[in-house]
C-alpha cells in the first residue's frame, strides 16, 4: 500500500481508462430438493388406502428451444418382505400445483424399473422473478401418494425409496 | 456482564441459521416412503335378511342360513382375531320366539358355523343369547384374509314351540368382526 502511495506521487495528474468486455453464457439448469421422510397414513375406513403427500421444491431454466422434466423412480422397493410392492404397482400417485410447468395427468404407477413423469417444463421456462419467470421461488409440485391397505400384507412398518430427477435443456 | 458477541461469530451464527433454514438442492433427490400395516378386520353380511323356515316334519325347528365375508388382518405373534354374534333386537312382536324369554324353557335360537381359512368355526351349536357375543370364528396369529374377503355362513336353527302364536317374528343379529 506503501508503494502504490509512492507511485501515485511519481505520477501526478496522468489518468488512464480500460474498457473490459464481460461476457457469460446463461445454460439451462435445474436443482430440486424432497423431504427426506414422508410417513403414509390409513384412514378410518378399514381396508382402504394409505395416502400422504409428498411436495417438490426446484428451480429451472430452460432454454428457448428447450424443456425440462422431473422424474421419479423407486429406487428401493418396499422392505421388509410382506407388505406392499411397488414392483406389484402398489404405490400410485397424482400430481397437483404445478406453479412452473405441468404436473403429470391422471394416476401414474411408480415403477421399479422406469422413470415415471412427475412434471414437465416448457421452453423458456425460468423460476423466480416474476415477469417472464415464475414469481414463486423455488417453484413445487405435489405428489398425492397412495398404497391399498391390503389385508394380505403382514403387519408392521415399511419403508420404500423414490428418487427424483430434474433435467432441463 | 455479557459482552456483544463479535462480527464474525455472528456472520458464522447467520450462515448455519442459512444452512438449516433452506433444503438442499440438487438435480436428484431422495425420499423415503414409510408406513405402518396395522391389525384389522371388517365383515360384510352377504345375507341381509335371512328366512327362517320350517319344512317337513309338523313342528320341526325353523332354519335358516347367513352368509358373510370378512376381511381380516393380525398381528404376528401374539395377534388374534373374532368373529362373534349377538342378538340386539329380540324377537318381535311378542307372543312368538323369544331369545331373551322364551315362552318354554329349552326354547332357543341356536346356530352352527362354518368359515373358510385362515379362520377357525366355532364348534358344535353355538345358542345365540341378548345378553352376551357369542363365537362364531377365531383367528390365529398372522392371520391374513385375501384382499376380495373370505366367506363364512351361519345356519340357524330356532324351536318352534306350540306355545307361538301364528305370526311373523323378526330379530336383529348383529355380527363383530375384531383383530389385534
Amino acid at each position: 500500500m506503501l508503494a502504490c502511495l509512492l507511485l501515485a506521487c511519481e505520477c501526478p495528474g496522468q489518468t488512464g481508462t480500460a474498457t473490459q468486455t464481460l461476457s457469460a453464457q446463461i445454460y439451462a439448469a435445474a436443482k430440486l430438493s424432497v423431504p427426506a421422510t414422508v410417513t403414509l397414513t390409513v384412514g378410518a375406513t378399514k381396508f382402504s388406502t394409505f395416502t400422504g403427500t409428498l411436495s417438490v421444491s426446484y428451480r429451472a431454466r430452460t432454454t428457448s428451444t428447450g424443456g425440462g422434466s422431473i422424474t421419479v423412480q423407486v429406487s428401493s422397493d418396499f422392505t421388509p418382505a410382506g407388505g406392499p410392492s411397488a414392483a406389484s404397482g402398489a404405490l400410485t400417485y397424482t400430481c397437483s400445483g404445478a406453479n412452473l410447468g405441468t404436473g403429470c395427468s391422471g394416476t401414474q404407477t411408480a415403477s421399479t424399473t422406469l422413470q415415471t413423469p412427475v412434471l414437465t417444463l416448457p421452453a423458456s421456462a425460468c423460476t423466480g422473478g416474476g415477469g417472464s419467470c415464475s414469481s414463486q421461488d423455488p417453484n413445487s409440485v405435489t405428489l398425492n401418494l397412495s398404497v391399498p391397505d391390503n389385508s394380505t400384507y403382514s403387519t408392521g412398518s415399511y419403508s420404500a425409496n423414490l428418487k427424483f430427477v430434474i433435467s432441463a435443456t | 456482564m455479557k459482552r456483544p458477541l463479535p462480527l464474525i461469530t455472528l456472520a458464522v451464527v447467520m450462515l448455519v441459521l442459512a444452512g438449516t433454514a433452506h433444503a438442499q438442492f440438487n438435480t436428484t433427490g431422495t425420499t423415503t416412503l414409510s408406513l405402518n400395516v396395522a391389525a384389522e378386520a371388517s365383515l360384510r353380511i352377504d345375507t341381509a335378511t335371512t328366512t327362517l323356515a320350517n319344512v317337513g316334519t309338523i313342528f320341526a325347528p325353523y332354519t335358516g342360513t347367513t352368509n358373510y365375508t370378512y376381511r381380516i388382518r393380525t398381528s404376528k405373534g401374539t395377534g388374534s382375531g373374532t368373529i362373534t354374534l349377538k342378538v340386539t333386537g329380540d324377537f318381535n312382536p311378542a307372543g312368538g320366539p323369544s331369545v331373551g324369554t322364551p315362552p318354554t324353557t329349552g326354547d332357543a335360537l341356536t346356530y352352527t358355523c362354518s368359515v373358510t381359512s385362515p379362520g377357525t368355526a366355532c364348534t358344535g351349536s353355538q345358542t345365540a343369547s341378548t345378553g352376551s357375543d357369542t363365537g362364531v370364528s377365531t383367528f390365529g396369529s398372522d392371520a391374513k384374509s385375501t384382499s376380495a374377503g373370505n366367506t363364512g355362513s351361519v345356519g340357524w336353527n330356532l324351536t318352534n314351540d306350540p306355545q307361538y302364536s301364528t305370526g311373523s317374528y323378526t330379530a336383529t343379529v348383529t355380527f363383530t368382526i375384531s383383530a389385534t
